[in-house]
């Protein structure tokens, strides 16, 4: 099978599979809500303060719904037996990794643009002329951690106790996604010039870059048990 | 044969390092605590750095050392190299978490806060979490090549994220005082530069002495599980 089939069909697989049971995204999708809920009974809903705090309460609803969309990317297959399936495909197995973070990727952003909306709707937000940058910051900040993320799910899941550490593994890895992606939205929400936090875009543009070629070429370490 | 090779070749220098590291050490504590002049700004309180920094210093050393030796078993595939990963993390914990504990203690006085997110606090701090994990993924793996391959996976991963981590930080907020030794020069008195280069060196071969008998014992206690794993086999056949 062709190199780039091998992606395809892997990112097909997973995203048809996960239309048809909605297992992970309805999970995902109910856990964010909560999130958005919890937070917005908990502070005032006064411009000021909701642009102050309104970065971080985006990331980690984010953050944490990959956390939980994530760490099962790789169960499945496990459950399935299909890792064994995995280890003859006479492909490098660095294909595979970059089928399941491309699933994984178009999966999360699928996520997050659903849940964009009810940020708007539950804080008020005007963020109409910054749509295009949040996009791309939510873009850029959901590559780096799909690929850490896809990467640690494999590795975490054949460990005992696998739900403890996969967060353990890939929250302080992931601190400058984090702070990127919170600093770069603050930039937009806050409505400056692009330039102001573009350099914010070229970190996580930088660390992306980084680690899906380090896990492209890492991940046939994984697969080889 | 390669590893009863480099077993035998650590056992034959680990006493010469723990000599000069504990000569260096001890002479280095005492011009430093003792014999050296207090800080113009900060008085008595600059003595930490004494601990404070060389520990720094070794905590990269031994992660730096945990990196190499995690490509090192992944090329190789040597259970020595594991053994000697295992005890680097171990190690580089310790380090970090006296470099953590030590900076607190030097931040009270000076930046009148326990804990501030300045770049070098945040990385180490992320270093450590890091370590934590590597070694808790260690205790989760039951299958010895497994848990071998995964964990030097973990910590080429997180070597690479260190500088990005760092970074980030950097451009986000910064409070650190600049480095007083770089390869721009030195910005340190001379009666003070000798006990912190004593130090820096003791507690540097200190390090590798703890590593070379760490090893060593690991590499005693994979022996042993090796031959109580014949031993019961051969009960059982």
């Amino acid at each position: 099978m062709h190199f780039f089939s091998v992606i395809r069909w892997i990112a097909w697989k997973d995203l048809l599979s996960e239309y048809r049971n909605r297992e992970n995204i309805s999970s995902m999708f109910f856990f964010a809500l909560n999130v958005i809920l919890i937070f917005s009974f908990s502070f005032s809903l006064d411009p000021v303060t909701i642009k102050e705090i309104m970065p971080g309460i985006i990331w980690v609803a984010f953050g944490f719904t990959a956390i939980i969309g994530l760490g099962k990317s790789f169960l499945i297959e496990v459950n399935n037996d299909c890792m064994e399936y995995f280890q003859t495909l006479p492909v490098p197995k660095g294909a595979i990794y970059l089928g399941k973070f491309l699933g994984n990727l178009l999966f999360m952003l699928t996520v997050e643009v659903i849940l964009f909306p009810l940020f708007v709707l539950f804080f008020n937000l005007d963020i109409l002329d910054q749509l295009l940058p949040l996009l791309l910051i939510s873009a850029v900040a959901t590559i780096g951690l799909s690929a850490l993320g896809t990467l640690f799910s494999a590795l975490t899941v054949q460990v005992r106790a696998r739900e403890v550490m996969f967060p353990i593994l890939l929250l302080p890895l992931s601190v400058p996604i984090f702070i990127g992606a919170v600093e770069a939205t603050r930039g937009a929400l806050s409505g400056d010039a692009f330039s102001m936090y573009s350099h914010w875009i070229e970190l996580l543009l930088v660390f992306d870059v980084i680690f899906v070629i380090v896990s492209f070429w890492i991940f046939e370490f994984i697969l080889d048990y | 044969m390669v590893a009863t090779h480099f077993i035998g070749k650590l056992r034959k220098f680990e006493k010469w390092f723990g000599i000069v590291a504990g000569v260096l050490i001890a002479v280095g504590l005492y011009t430093g605590l003792v014999t050296s002049s207090p800080d113009y700004y900060q008085g008595e309180v600059v003595r930490i750095m004494y601990i404070h920094v060389p520990f720094a210093q070794t905590a990269m050393l031994a992660y730096s050392s945990l990196f190499l030796c995690s490509i090192w078993y992944l090329w190789k595939r040597e259970s020595v190299v594991d053994n000697a990963c295992h005890a680097a993390a171990g190690l580089s914990l310790f380090f970090t978490a006296g470099g953590l504990l030590t900076g607190s203690i030097w931040g009270k006085p000076t930046w009148n806060a326990w804990w501030v997110w300045d770049p070098r606090l945040t990385s180490f701090a992320i270093m450590f979490l890091t370590l934590v994990g590597y070694l808790m993924l260690r205790t989760f793996l039951d299958d010895k090549e497994k848990r071998a391959t995964f964990s030097a996976i973990l910590a080429i991963i997180g070597f690479i994220d260190l500088p990005i981590i760092h970074f980030s930080v950097e451009w986000w907020r910064s409070l650190h005082q600049p480095l007083s030794v770089s390869t721009r020069g030195v910005s340190i008195a001379p009666d003070m530069l000798i006990p912190f280069t004593l130090m820096s060196f003791g507690v540097g071969l200190l390090f590798t002495y703890m590593l070379m008998v760490r090893t060593q014992m690991l590499y005693l206690e994979h022996l042993l599980e090796a031959k109580q794993g014949r031993l019961l086999n051969e009960g059982q056949g």
